[in-house]
């Protein structure tokens, strides 16, 4: 009895000596409630010095992008909504988008007291079209003939050609844009390549006090002139005095960390770690406060992507014979458990798309028929999906098209069939048969250890393939090689995530056939499915012309949505969905479903606009 | 003169041989897989929004990107910069964060790798031999029976599950231990008290799973190779000849069993290197095994190569000096 008192008495002493070290140990000397802890994105830098953005390669998304850099445009992809940022209101285009005016915000300063203005705009372009392999430098030259200061708030720039859709270049329309470098500092700077940027001049409403120099961690502070920044300007304070990234490795981690309330906002989990998180932390909340929690209005979605030069995926009937073998509920639920909203068309059904496309095209999509008359839109989707949930005993509210989609197409194994005969495909003991009379087997190519959903769709939609008599491998791959199969075509089918959202006018450009890449040449512009459509090249080439706001240019997206879907040249299936959970411990009023004032994304140049909204606890 | 002959120089020219085919393959094998680093970087760079470039921009860039990693001449001329740079102690730059030199990424790592591990390696060495020559010699003593089950209960543990039940033990249940880095964010690298024992506390639950792993298979393979020696004739005749039991354990049977355990010793440390993957990945400690995992799934070829070399030097080098110091351990070697 004596021994075991001992032991409880340690056991306590422990955890007593835990509990003060809790609240302490990852910010011994930076108050715990004045600081957002936020996970970085891309894990340990080996180079976490460096915030050179403009060199190829340069990786800004643990904090520096979000806390000190600026840009010129923030398009949400929530909300569908511009922010005017350092650029005072919309560009102006004139002489047929040949010249592009705009008038700079003023009041900007930088962290070191220098005002921005027109001669750090200017100084950009120039400096980074004199520098062959700085980033945009390509893009710069290919498109501007000059650039020049109207007056101290006003750059003018003259293109070399008609570009409509010129101030993408300077929008961050999904992760990051082109960012304004600080002129005076650049100037002296010979060897841009070499320079580390470091420490950097702030634009954005943060300084960078510390960094980890093993590349763990970056701690910002707010700069005492916030109100010189963007974000002061059109948000006011951001909240938070100091905000730390901090990447602390493996999913399970991250859920300690979170569960410790060490961890504010998470860039993704798996959903098992989040099913132990939402059990382990009550303050711990996704973009739904229940089923199906997770946020689903990412910028890409998940397509089983056909090479579309290999027999049989070259034929638009197999690919829609395939598409109609596929119980889109099955492999949501089963791959899923249901936490998943129905993509069918190519561009993600994000909150605003689905209002901006989906609807307006929804009577197209019921009256929509296949060659033989069968009409394949399924609307019911989202009910069903809401029947697999409540038989899970799960609660959901809200409009079940608002979170699982407005419908996908048909389960009609009866019609896939139809298609494939009448290409000379053959079934014969329940396994179908090519043309040419060998076994019809397909390999997926899918991600190994990374991207778990593209991999568990990829399993969902083998067995819905198999089901329906096709013999079908699953092949996962490390990122190198799956990457680099993606660019040369070295793939039947693989489980990506190629959709556009609010980037399409941008994403197909790469589509048009004069950049086409054939299997074995690397398809670096896009279209790595090689898809060649004179009808898209129409298109294209009408949508080139127009600028990407109009209601004219909005129309041609809807004509490409069309013909893609009477190509169906790579189903698309789910958007791709994130767990990135928030804890409601120290801080709240983060984006969510109730309050979806923008999107969460905590790892991209936008954040900085989120940080005046969220509000503390008060909890210490 | 005849040992520097017969001995040393062979020895010397095995080495060098070792090195150049070694380095050889570590320069040919990324080049023959199919990872191409300046489509990584661009896919890298589409992924994070450079995809309002217009795609011919993007095929220009690729052609400047691959100018500027001096990938464009053909693989023998690459290989002959190479060589040129590798003596000059210059491994070029990394092509994933471009333009860092590759030799400063490593430098920035390395030395918390070699600080963990080197403590690690020493520290279970010394504590799993002394305690495995114990148990070894006391074979049939109930603790010696005992600390047998508990080296043979721990050592067969997956590393990943013995260091995560370790992370949630002391730094989740018990939050004794920080869950991440080298030390403590606001502290700044000196050579103050403060920093050392942060330093110390950061690296304390890496290091125990280390060890605990490490000290069960010295144990047992120190127990083994004892229990063979305490029956040979020697340590019979020492024990007929009265001599103390500690002396016999120490000087007699241990010193005959540390001969093998010495080169594995050497070839642990040489082998630091390449750095501890799962340790730093569990315990986000810095250290070279995550640069070169990120190195090989960026096909940052630079990178690569300037870890693996010098894993392959350290390792020819560690059996080089094992190799000309073991006459000095064991006489039969001496007087061969």
């Amino acid at each position: 009895m004596k021994k075991f008192s001992i032991i409880i008495l340690f056991i306590l002493m422990l955890s007593l000596v835990g509990q003060t070290v809790t609240f302490s140990q990852v910010l011994p000397k930076v108050p715990r409630h004045e600081t957002l802890i936020v996970d970085a994105l891309h894990g340990r830098l080996a180079n976490p010095k460096d915030f050179n953005f403009w060199k190829p390669g340069v990786s800004v998304g643990n904090g520096a992008q979000q806390m000190l850099f600026d840009g010129l445009w923030y398009l949400d992809s929530q909300t569908g909504k511009v922010i005017n940022a350092l650029a005072q209101s919309e560009p102006v285009y004139e002489n047929n988008f040949r010249k592009m005016t705009v008038k700079l915000r003023k009041g900007i300063y930088w962290s070191d007291g220098k005002p921005f203005t027109a001669d750090d705009v200017v100084f950009t372009v120039d400096y980074l079209m004199k520098h062959p392999g700085m980033s945009y430098s390509d893009a710069l030259n290919r498109y501007v003939s000059k650039v020049y200061k109207k007056d101290n708030y006003t750059v003018v720039f003259e293109l070399k050609e008609s570009v409509p859709a010129f101030h993408y270049l300077f929008t961050s329309i999904v992760y990051a844009t082109c960012y304004i470098m600080p002129k005076h500092v650049f100037e002296k700077v010979a060897d841009p390549l070499k320079f580390e940027f470091n420490p950097p001049v702030s634009l954005g409403p943060y300084v960078l006090k510390q960094y980890d120099p093993q590349g763990y961690w970056w701690l910002f502070e707010r700069r005492v002139d916030w109100r010189r920044t963007s974000v002061g300007q059109i948000y006011g304070m951001p909240q938070p005095k100091y905000v730390l990234f901090i990447y602390y490795g493996p999913d399970e981690k991250k859920v300690m960390a979170q569960a410790q309330h060490q961890l504010d906002l998470i860039f993704d989990l798996t959903p098992e770690s989040w099913e132990i998180l939402r059990k382990s932390n009550p303050y711990s909340r996704v973009w739904y406060k229940d089923f199906p929690w997770a946020w689903m209005d990412d910028v890409r979605a998940r397509i089983m992507a056909m090479n579309l030069e290999k027999p049989p995926f070259n034929n638009k009937d197999v690919r829609w014979a395939l598409t109609l073998a596929t119980d889109i509920v099955d492999v949501v639920t089963s791959g899923f458990d249901g936490i998943a909203r129905v993509n069918p068309l190519w561009i993600c059904a994000t909150e605003s798309l689905l209002k901006e496309y989906y609807l307006p095209m929804e009577n197209w999509l019921k009256n929509f028929t296949l060659e033989d008359g069968f009409k394949p839109w399924d609307p019911t989707v989202p009910d069903r999906i809401v029947d697999y949930a409540k038989k899970r005993g799960y609660v959901v509210t809200g409009n079940p098209r608002e979170i699982f989609g407005i419908g996908w197409w048909k389960y009609a194994p009866d019609v896939a069939e139809k298609l494939l005969v009448k290409n000379g495909f053959k079934k014969v003991g329940g396994k179908w048969y090519l043309p040419d009379g060998t076994p019809w087997k397909i390999t997926i190519t899918a991600p190994a250890n990374f991207e778990i959903h593209a991999t568990r769709l990829a399993f969902a939609v083998a067995d819905q393939w198999r089901k329906f008599g096709i013999d079908v491998n699953v092949e996962t791959v490390e990122a190198g090689p799956f990457w680099n199969k993606w660019n040369l075509g070295d793939f039947e089918v693989g489980s990506y995530w190629e959709v556009p959202a609010t980037d399409f006018y941008t994403f197909v450009q790469g589509y048009h056939s004069r950049f086409y890449k054939p299997t074995g040449q690397v398809a670096t512009s896009g279209n790595q499915i090689r898809w060649k459509s004179a009808k898209l090249d129409k298109l294209l080439d009408e949508l080139v012309k127009l600028q990407p706001e109009s209601q004219k240019a909005k129309a041609i997206v809807s004509d490409i949505l069309k013909l893609y879907v009477e190509e169906m040249p790579a189903p698309v299936f789910i958007i791709n969905l994130k767990f990135n959970s928030q804890d409601h411990y120290y801080w709240t009023n983060f984006p969510t479903s109730d309050n979806s004032y923008m999107a969460p994304v905590w790892w991209w140049g936008q954040f900085k606009f989120i940080l005046p909204h969220i509000k503390p606890t008060g909890r210490k | 003169m005849n040992l520097l002959k017969r001995y040393i120089i062979p020895r010397l020219i095995q080495y060098f041989i070792v090195i150049f085919i070694g380095v050889t393959v570590v320069f040919l094998v990324p080049r023959f897989t199919p990872l191409d680093p300046v489509v990584t970087v661009l896919n890298r760079m589409t992924s994070y929004g450079a995809q309002y470039l217009d795609p011919s921009a993007i095929e220009k860039l690729k052609d400047t990107m691959m100018e500027l990693y001096g990938l464009k001449g053909s693989i023998w001329e690459q290989y002959l910069g190479f060589w040129k740079r590798l003596f000059k102690g210059d491994f070029g730059p990394s092509l994933s964060i471009f333009p860092t030199p590759v030799i400063s990424i490593i430098a920035n790592s390395l030395p918390w790798t070699a600080g963990l591990l080197v403590v690690v390696a020493i520290l279970s060495w010394v504590i799993g031999n002394i305690l495995g020559g114990i148990a070894g010699y006391y074979a049939d003593k109930k603790w010696s029976k005992f600390m047998s089950i508990i080296a043979m209960s721990i050592y067969p543990i997956p590393y990943y599950i013995m260091a995560l039940v370790l992370l949630i033990l002391f730094a989740y249940i018990f939050p004794i231990f920080p869950m991440v880095g080298g030390y403590s964010i606001g502290l700044t690298p000196s050579l103050s008290l403060e920093f050392i024992f942060n330093v110390i506390k950061h690296a304390t639950l890496p290091a125990l799973s280390l060890i605990l792993i490490g000290i069960g298979w010295w144990f047992l393979s120190m127990r083994s190779l004892t229990s063979t020696i305490v029956a040979e004739d020697f340590v019979t005749y020492a024990e007929v000849m009265g001599i103390p039991s500690r002396k016999i354990l120490f000087q007699y049977v241990m010193r005959n069993g540390l001969l093998p355990q010495i080169t594995n010793l050497a070839l642990q440390i040489g082998g630091i290197f390449s750095g501890s993957l799962i340790t730093e990945t569990v315990f986000s400690y810095p250290g070279l095994g995550q640069l070169l995992y990120m190195a090989i799934n960026n096909g940052d070829f630079n990178l690569i190569m300037g870890i693996a070399v010098l894993s392959i030097i350290g390792i020819a080098t560690a059996a080089l000096v094992i190799d000309l110091l073991y006459p000095l351990f064991d006489p039969r070697v001496r007087y061969r």
